[in-house]
């Protein structure tokens, strides 16, 4: 039984290194911060690279990490093009809490709600944020990350400069 | 459920094999893992005992086949044996989860486990959080449909897991949620956004599994019970409310004695925020609200609903040593908080500005008059104010002193009713302040300092062998992280209680980080205590040992 598994298991993840990147998900269900649906095919740069960063306003990590950026975005939306969409996978406890927390912060960031997390499960984020990946131009997943540590935004951004210098 | 293993194992082959076959192979897996590892030995200081197998283990790994708008996922679970803390009836090992999907642009369908949540969660949410040992997912057919732009409409049937089972109540829901500016032309300009939504859960389940031993206390258990719920959000510019109402008919059961009157739960959030500012109260009532997918379970399984705390969801160690937790039979409370950013080049503000947040939460019991036992009504509530149950206060500055260190210093008062986690006792009044900096060294290293101290008006009282909470006294805390280049850290922390209290639990933890993959070795000791996510909480025994966990997503 056991064998069986993971030969399935091997077979499969044989298939998926020979196939390109997996593409950003397009149809998952998402709200914006002013309670409307909207699908995760709203998440768009115009060719140009997204960071895609999940996050939760009870993460210590996940808000350092997004505080780091606030004071480098412009220099890198100039530099790059590059935007930074964040998804809150807070849940009824602290949704309502999103909006003015992001504006409480001075965060210049898209935002997106997952409060079911199809989103994170359709992405294999763990139980753990801040997980971190990084979308071509042609809305593939080029990288991602787990956790950050002081200066880890100094990675992305390189990824990203990696990205359009290929 | 892990019979079936063979049976779903080849099913979800020859979904794939389907796919194959109609030429649309190609298609990408993904997953993610965790392992998580435990070594405990006894110390009679912090309540530890002796681990017989040595090691424990919970092991999981989600595989997801993505194929364009379908998808197929299958989680296999390990508990080798479960962790301390987890619930013995997950010792085994086997299929949790699985489903095939297909996400359309205008229908999602799901059939196998699938996770919902209806508004705010009020009358169902299903969800997992496998720190908490918590997985209620039902097992059934899920269907969202979107047939225009702006209008939502969901239907669902199923049971719910229950450890390596499924519970005995079948859970059916419809729910509908409408966006007014995208239906209505007027308005769809309009700065005042308004999306409106109801809901409808039953759950029928048979009387078979109530064993009364006195044939006259027989009750006549209604097998369908019923939960609906309205709500609305509205946005005005800087201003939006969120706001639920729902009702549960009777529903007699382990939760309330098997009592016939019915529950109701409302949530209101206000809100006002614009760049650099945001004030946010939020108001919350529950009473009678426990609803179950099988009427004899207590404990934190089976749960169709989900009741958030209304306090604030704290990370700091010592402002979680006392969390509160939902008291789903009844409470009411309020919560404020507010944020200002105070801009930088100003006197307050220096070069790089300042964060202040304060925050306030408090929650009371419902004043009821008991009227009866089993089979009655139960009780009456009386206008007013029950019992404090929980109080809390506190307010943080953060700081940017210099282009590498940044301050965060942090003070809060709490007052903890010990009610709350069933145990009697005088209210506990706590000071706590916490000074946190973290320096950038150079490009490679930063430092992370963490101070903590909380004094508290509990003792730890050794003659009452039976009522001793080890969290009593005062205590400090000392933490050091080491972030070596972007990959490693090293941490070393210290929680003693140093006066009416007992205790001295260090920990070291190493850390490495490549992209996706996690791994982290701690060896140390780990206070009991409740770990609390969402307002749900689980025990956590004492520990003293090894713990590793490895977590890796591709």
């Amino acid at each position: 039984m056991k064998k069986l598994f993971f030969a399935l298991m091997g077979l499969l993840m044989a298939g998926n290194l020979m196939a390109q990147n997996a593409k950003l998900p397009d149809n998952i269900t998402l709200k914006d911060l002013e309670g409307q649906t909207v699908q995760s095919s709203v998440i768009q740069n115009n060719g140009k690279p997204i960071i895609l960063s999940f996050w939760a306003t009870w993460c210590k990590p996940c808000n350092r990490e997004l505080d780091a950026i606030r004071e480098v975005y412009d220099e890198w939306q100039e530099e790059t093009g590059v935007k930074l969409v964040a998804i809150s996978i807070d849940d009824a406890r602290s949704a309502a809490r999103v909006r003015p927390w992001v504006d409480g912060h001075d965060w210049a960031y898209e935002v997106y709600m997952d409060q079911n997390k199809d989103f994170a499960r359709a992405m294999n984020v763990g139980a753990d944020v801040p997980h971190t990946f990084i979308i071509n131009g042609e809305g593939e997943i080029v990288w991602q990350h787990k956790g950050y540590q002081d200066g880890g935004e100094e990675e992305l951004i390189e990824k990203v400069r990696e990205l359009l210098n290929k | 459920m892990k019979k079936n293993i063979s049976y779903i194992l080849i099913l979800w082959g020859l979904t794939i094999a389907t796919a194959s076959a109609q030429g649309i192979m190609g298609g990408h897996v993904t997953g993610n893992v965790q392992i998580d590892g435990q070594m405990s030995h006894a110390d009679s200081v912090i309540g530890a005992t002796d681990v017989p197998q040595r090691l424990l283990m919970n092991a999981r790994a989600d595989i997801l086949y993505t194929n364009g708008d379908f998808s197929a996922g299958l989680r296999f679970e390990a508990y080798q044996d479960p962790l301390l803390g987890f619930d013995a009836e997950y010792k085994g090992q086997g299929l949790a989860n699985y489903f095939v999907k297909y996400n359309g642009s205008k229908l999602t369908l799901t059939a196998g486990n699938f996770y919902e949540q209806f508004g705010n969660g009020l009358i169902l949410r299903t969800y997992e959080d496998r720190y908490l040992g918590l997985d209620n997912s039902l097992l059934g057919v899920n269907v969202q449909y979107r047939p225009v732009d702006g209008v939502t409409l969901k239907a669902l049937a199923g049971k719910q897991r229950y450890y390596w089972s499924y519970g005995d109540g079948l859970v059916r829901g419809v729910d509908g949620e409408v966006n007014l500016n995208s239906i209505l032309k007027p308005m769809t300009d309009s700065k005042l956004r308004v999306t409106l939504g109801a809901g409808f859960v039953s759950k029928y389940e048979e009387d078979g599994n109530l064993t009364a031993d006195d044939p006259s206390q027989l009750l006549n258990l209604p097998l369908n019970v019923g939960a609906g719920a309205v709500r609305g959000d509205i946005c005005y510019g800087h201003w939006s409310l969120n706001a639920e109402y729902a009702m549960k008919g009777q529903d007699p059961s382990a939760l309330n004695n098997y009592t016939y009157r019915t529950g109701n739960a409302a949530v209101v959030n206000l809100n006002y925020s614009q760049r650099g500012f945001s004030a946010g109260l939020q108001a919350k009532r529950v009473e009678n609200m426990g609803f179950k997918s099988m009427r004899s379970q207590t404990g934190e399984m089976l749960y169709i609903n989900y009741l958030p705390a209304i306090t604030k969801n704290h990370t700091y160690a010592f402002l979680a040593m006392y969390p509160y937790a939902t008291q789903v039979m009844g409470e009411q409370g309020l919560q404020a908080d507010v944020m200002y950013k105070i801009k930088k080049g100003t006197l307050l503000g220096g070069k790089y500005g300042t964060d202040l947040h304060f925050n306030s939460s408090v929650v009371v019991g419902l004043d009821t008059t008991v009227t009866g036992g089993k089979g009655t009504d139960g009780y009456t509530v009386n206008p007013g104010l029950g019992p404090l149950y929980y109080g809390d206060a506190s307010a943080e500055v953060a700081k940017k002193l210099s282009k590498s260190v940044k301050l965060t210093a942090t003070y809060a008062y709490q007052v903890f009713n010990p009610v709350v986690e069933n145990e009697s006792g005088d209210l506990h009044h706590n000071n706590i302040l916490i000074a946190d900096l973290s320096w950038k060294v150079n490009k490679k290293h930063s430092l992370r300092f963490e101070a903590e101290w909380l004094g508290s008006d509990s003792y730890y009282n050794k003659a009452e062998e039976e009522h001793t909470d080890r969290r009593a006294g005062d205590w400090i805390m000392g933490l050091v992280e080491w972030n070596i280049g972007r990959n490693f850290f090293v941490s070393l922390s210290d929680q003693y209680a140093y006066q009416d209290g007992i205790g001295n639990y260090y920990n070291l933890s190493v850390g490495y980080t490549q992209g996706a993959t996690r791994l982290q070795v701690g060896y140390g000791k780990q206070r009991e205590g409740m770990l609390c996510i969402g307002g749900v909480c689980r025990l956590v025994p004492a520990s003293n040992g090894l713990t590793f966990s490895l977590t890796t997503s591709f």
